[in-house]
């Protein structure tokens, strides 16, 4: 039945998901469209966790679901299908403070989400930011901070990014516990999401 | 005394071995879960293996070191201890304008179960590390609790009331005052120290300072929560009441 994949996923079901999985490659539909059919149960997962019906450990948990199901699609696609990502992107917690948790979350989310994810850990001085930006030519940057010193550090990350000639090349997020569109505007930012569900969705928009 | 092994180290205390009380409740409020029946099975049912796995790895190493000094002096926009040590911030010289005295804790979790949580990161199990991560928080928490308790406690025997504690970073007592602190308590002795930022490493760790005095007050979490700037946002705060979570 049409949807039911996206339905076991959208209600968190990872064993009716995974069980359907591979009832219907062996059935010989084609994999880029079950995966398809996936991703659409986790846009469902982000719009409850949107709303407040799932919350952080949910959204978490239908990520490694759709985790799992990509491990079992992966060798069925073709080799480009397999290489193709949706874009790059570098991200790393600011210099000045060490908080890992959450943008190690964003990681795997956008991991998760087809993207190409250049993490460059915490404390990151804004000359590595630029660094891995030239190397990789990512389009898309995410500075996370969760102390308010974070800010400045935002600040300088980006005005050394703008110094390197790269600030038109890119798109710079911000996320970290007090952002807000105050700080997104002192720290010269694109945008700033309040969590990974919006990071995925500002760099699925800047594609 | 709760369940700690005191060691008194020159005039400071350093308390080991402290049973943290590990609420259910508690730790869903550390996850960011304000409804406790939407919580999914599978995930209460990790968070119990991962309660489970604490004890078996003995993730947990409580401990605390803490000092209280008189206050000597208070400014408009200062506090003065006799050690020549100066804390400044205006929720201090605001809350503890009755203080007579002042007590300043460090205390910590440890640094296992953070780099347990890094692993499970890093081994791509991001739930486990969230989880875990969670539950960390809820036991500095309870950490920080049972150090209130301890201070009232000591303070009550002389007659004295305790005020809330304020930590640095939040509103109104700057990050920068945590230099001030750690030359007052022996931090290092359990394992803290400070980064570049005034963080402190192991993360999982928290430093405050409590009022004492005969006319101090303490406040309800809750009443403390709603007046910090974060209140509206805060995923972790106290509701009024105490009424943090919905059944």
């Amino acid at each position: 039945m049409s949807g039911e994949l996206t339905k076991a996923i959208a209600d968190l079901e990872e064993n009716e998901a995974l069980r359907l999985i591979r009832e219907k490659l062996d059935g010989g539909e084609n994999p880029q469209s079950l995966l398809e059919e996936s991703r659409k149960g986790m846009e469902i997962v982000g719009q409850r966790f949107s709303e407040g019906t799932y919350f952080l450990p949910e959204l978490i948990f239908s990520a490694e679901i759709l985790k799992e199901i990509t491990e079992i699609v992966k060798p069925r696609l073709t080799q480009e299908v397999q290489a193709e990502r949706l874009g790059k992107c570098v991200i790393g917690t600011v210099a000045g403070d060490i908080h890992d948790i959450g943008k190690d979350i964003v990681v795997f989310m956008l991991d998760v989400n087809g993207f190409e994810v250049h993490d460059l850990g915490v404390d990151v001085p804004p000359q590595k930011f630029v660094e891995k930006i030239t190397e990789t030519s990512a389009p898309i940057v995410g500075l996370s901070g969760f102390l308010t010193l974070a800010f400045d550090s935002m600040k300088e990350t980006v005005d050394a990014i703008k110094a390197a000639g790269l600030r038109d090349k890119v798109k710079i997020m911000i996320g970290g516990g007090q952002i807000d569109e105050d700080i997104r505007k002192y720290a010269g930012a694109d945008a700033f999401g309040q969590d990974a569900m919006a990071a995925v969705s500002l760099a699925k928009g800047w594609l | 005394m709760p369940g700690g092994c005191i060691g008194e180290e020159k005039d400071v205390t350093v308390v080991r071995d402290i049973h943290l009380n590990l609420d259910k409740r508690q730790i869903l409020r550390r996850e960011g879960i304000r409804q406790q029946s939407s919580v999914r099975p599978e995930i209460m049912a990790l968070i119990d293996e991962l309660l489970v796995n604490i004890d078996d790895e003995h993730l947990l190493e409580p401990a605390w070191a803490y000092e209280i000094s008189p206050i000597s002096r208070l400014d408009q926009d200062q506090l003065s201890l006799a050690e020549d040590v100066v804390l400044h911030g205006p929720v201090l010289t605001s809350a503890l304008s009755d203080a007579e005295e002042l007590a300043v804790v460090v205390g910590t979790i440890g640094p296992r179960l953070e780099k347990q949580v890094t692993d499970y990161l890093g081994g791509r199990e991001p739930l486990r590390g969230l989880l875990l991560d969670g539950i960390g928080s809820a036991a500095v928490d309870s950490l920080a609790q049972e150090a209130c308790k301890l201070i009232q406690d000591e303070a009550s025997l002389r007659g004295y009331q305790a005020s809330s504690p304020f930590g640095p970073g939040t509103t109104g007592f700057p990050i920068t005052e945590q230099w001030q602190l750690f030359k007052l308590v022996p931090a290092a002795e359990i394992g803290v120290r400070l980064a570049a930022s005034g963080l402190m490493v192991p993360r999982k760790s928290v430093s405050m300072v409590i009022g004492l005095g005969e006319q101090v007050t303490a406040r309800e979490r809750g009443e403390a929560c709603a007046r910090c700037n974060l209140s509206k946002t805060c995923l972790y705060r106290w509701e009024a009441n105490n009424q943090h979570i919905q059944a």
